[in-house]
């Protein structure tokens, strides 16, 4: 499926640059944590109620912030510092701000691995029946993208959303089913209407992409090789038009999983994601106490960016490797 | 409409009243039809037509999408061509660093980082978060005692030529600032590395070295000829990316409760008010592909091998 040319044009451009090898390495650690979370982490992210003794979150460190406290009638100040026992802090009901980071790395990358697989298998058979055959099976596809390119994703997601509603889907998680980390939720929600939704809004750029290659190598020699010898045509669609489209659909679908990360966590932000483990939706609760517990809408944040940035520079080589011209790189969500 | 003791007589009435007794198809040509007249229908939870409530909020969303593509071409175009032009100094991996952090960054995010850091930590007067609002962040400006005023350009231009003050101006430009650089910065990020590789690739044209053995100075070839040919396919993504630009201003304005359709429409939403929701998202569908023919027709114009057929 990948040639040598593209191979080694990979391991050159891997080679001489830097930030390939950032965003792979970013990447690993993501996926890893995101694994693993439930090792990792020291509380169980959904256990509120990890308050200071003064009544407040706790702050991590240089966050130590001072409050009041009505005690026997009298109101004093006092100061609630930071523990070690919670190294981000506590958010407003109590929960640990470190723990929940880490899993909402598995939502996020969930989704965006579900959304992505679920685009490609809506949009890449339709895409090369459509570019295979033409006609008005292509007129028909392509009329229906055309509506579909009309919204912005964001937009049609938020339509989308409205109309299924926000539906959970509990995962269980192996790690834990396995005995590896006591105490921890033996099953996480993951927001399922939404991997349908990203799925909807973007598999029209795989089918997209998938019919441009598929109108190329129609009138390859190879096809008409294959063709001149009776080959059923879905054999000819499985063995030399989807091998031979391959490179620019993998490179799509490296910068499509970044725009789902990004729709993901504004979906769950404005409250439509109906988990509440996701990064977007640890933002929308920390929002309302910025100015005076600002680190709850910090750290999911930073989580949110260091995921896209990685994914946004492993796309980056990807394309600079093996196709500058790709079709939808440059759009967004 | 009618309530928990309506009689059964009453809602059959109503029911042919609002055309409900009729085939589903020939509901939807009614609506259809009513679309091409500019009905968008009626909202009955806010008792109005939506046609009224969606051009009543364009002004503001107009307002934050324009100042944010300015901002974004003010910025990225100079910052492009400074990365471009001194290739693999710390100038280009600065840019560099800046728009890759600016694709990736959520702008809900964005925003209330902004805020963090302006309006709380540094006490700027910009938009600041009113603590314990509830679902909306609301905007307040602490230079203001009596509390928030929303001005429209329009008003604040008014304002200008009634009596000469720049009072409302100002306050405009205080409002739009921080809304507009989140909105931005995606635009900004992006814009910024389509100039930088659009001149890289330009620059190696056989046209740039006949310009340059003809004598024209360095600076004329890169700005007359380079940065203009660039300009073709950054105005390409841009139209493109209008549909971004509107589902950002949705996430936008939700976090500075910018007076804007995006906030009208995750309002509807919240309320399930569906002939709401529906009219402004057509209405937001129409300007994607209305602003796509516009930059169709601006090619024309910048390239003059391009004809409108």
């Amino acid at each position: 499926m990948i040639s040598d040319r593209v191979r080694s044009n990979l391991k050159r451009t891997f080679r001489e640059s830097l930030l390939p090898k950032l965003g792979v390495t970013l990447l690993t650690v993501i996926v890893f944590v995101a694994l693993f979370a439930p090792v990792l982490a020291t509380h169980d992210p959904t256990r509120t109620g990890n308050f200071h003794e003064n009544g407040g979150p706790y702050p991590p460190p240089g966050f130590d912030y001072t409050t009041t406290v009505s005690q026997d009638g009298e109101i004093t100040e006092v100061t609630v510092t930071s523990t070690e026992k919670h190294l981000l802090g506590t958010n407003t009901v109590g929960q640990d701000v470190y723990s929940r980071a880490l899993y909402g790395a598995r939502v996020s990358l969930l989704v965006s691995l579900f959304g992505v697989s679920l685009a490609l298998l809506l949009g890449v058979p339709f895409g090369l029946v459509a570019g295979y055959y033409g006609g008005r099976i292509d007129d028909g596809l392509m009329r229906l993208a055309d509506i579909m390119l009309a919204f912005p994703a964001l937009v049609l997601a938020l339509a989308l959303i409205g109309v299924f509603g926000s539906q959970p889907v509990r995962v269980p998680d192996p790690i834990v089913a396995a005995g590896l980390a006591d105490g921890m939720p033996e099953s996480i929600p993951i927001p399922g209407s939404v991997t349908v939704v990203v799925a909807l809004v973007t598999w029209v750029w795989f089918a997209r992409v998938a019919r441009g290659e598929a109108l190329s190598i129609r009138n390859e020699e190879y096809v008409k090789a294959a063709r001149s010898f009776g080959t059923a045509d879905w054999r000819i669609l499985l063995k030399h038009v989807l091998p031979n489209s391959f490179t620019p659909i993998i490179v799509l679908a490296t910068i499509q999983m970044a725009i789902i990360i990004l729709i993901e966590a504004s979906l769950a932000y404005l409250g439509f994601s109906g988990t509440t483990l996701s990064w977007g939706y640890e933002i929308e609760t920390g929002q309302d106490v910025l100015r005076t517990r600002p680190w709850i809408a910090m750290v999911p944040g930073i989580g949110i960016v260091l995921a896209i940035v990685s994914v946004n520079l492993i796309g980056d080589w990807l394309r600079d490797a093996l196709d500058p011209n790709i079709e939808g790189s440059e759009r967004g969500a | 409409m009618l309530g928990q003791g309506a009689t059964q007589d009453l809602i059959e009435e109503v029911r042919e009243a609002e055309g409900l007794d009729e085939p589903i198809y020939v509901q939807y040509g009614d609506y259809i039809g009513g679309l091409l007249r500019g009905d968008l229908g009626y909202s009955w939870r806010s008792e109005r037509d939506v046609a009224a409530m969606v051009v009543e909020r364009i002004p503001a969303t107009i307002e934050l999408a324009v100042a944010a593509t300015a901002i974004a071409i003010l910025i990225a175009v100079p910052l492009g061509v400074i990365s471009a032009t001194r290739r693999d100094t710390p100038y280009d991996y600065g840019a560099t660093l800046f728009s890759l952090l600016g694709i990736s960054t959520p702008n809900f995010w964005l925003g209330l980082m902004l805020v963090l850091l302006f309006g709380v930590w540094y006490g700027i007067p910009y938009p600041t978060i009113d603590v314990g609002s509830g679902l909306w962040i609301r905007v307040e400006f602490v230079d203001l005692p009596t509390g928030r005023r929303e001005v429209g350009l329009g008003g604040a231009v008014l304002t200008l030529f009634r009596s000469g003050s720049f009072g409302d101006l100002w306050l405009w430009i205080k409002q739009i600032t921080l809304p507009a650089v989140t909105l931005g910065t995606y635009f900004t990020a992006l814009i910024t590395r389509l100039t930088r590789s659009g001149m890289i690739d330009e620059s190696g044209k056989p046209y740039v070295t006949a310009t340059r053995a003809k004598g024209l100075p360095g600076v004329l070839v890169q700005y007359k000829h380079v940065l203009r040919n660039t300009m073709i396919p950054i105005i390409t993504v841009l139209g493109l990316q209008m549909g971004t630009l509107m589902g950002g201003a949705v996430i936008t304005e939700t976090v500075f409760n910018w007076p804007g359709l995006g906030l009208r429409l995750i309002s509807a939403l919240g309320v399930r008010d569906w002939p709401l929701m529906q009219g402004i998202i057509i209405f937001i569908a129409v300007m994607f592909v209305v602003i796509n023919i516009v930059v169709d027709a601006l090619y024309t114009y910048l390239d003059p091998q391009v004809s409108l057929e």
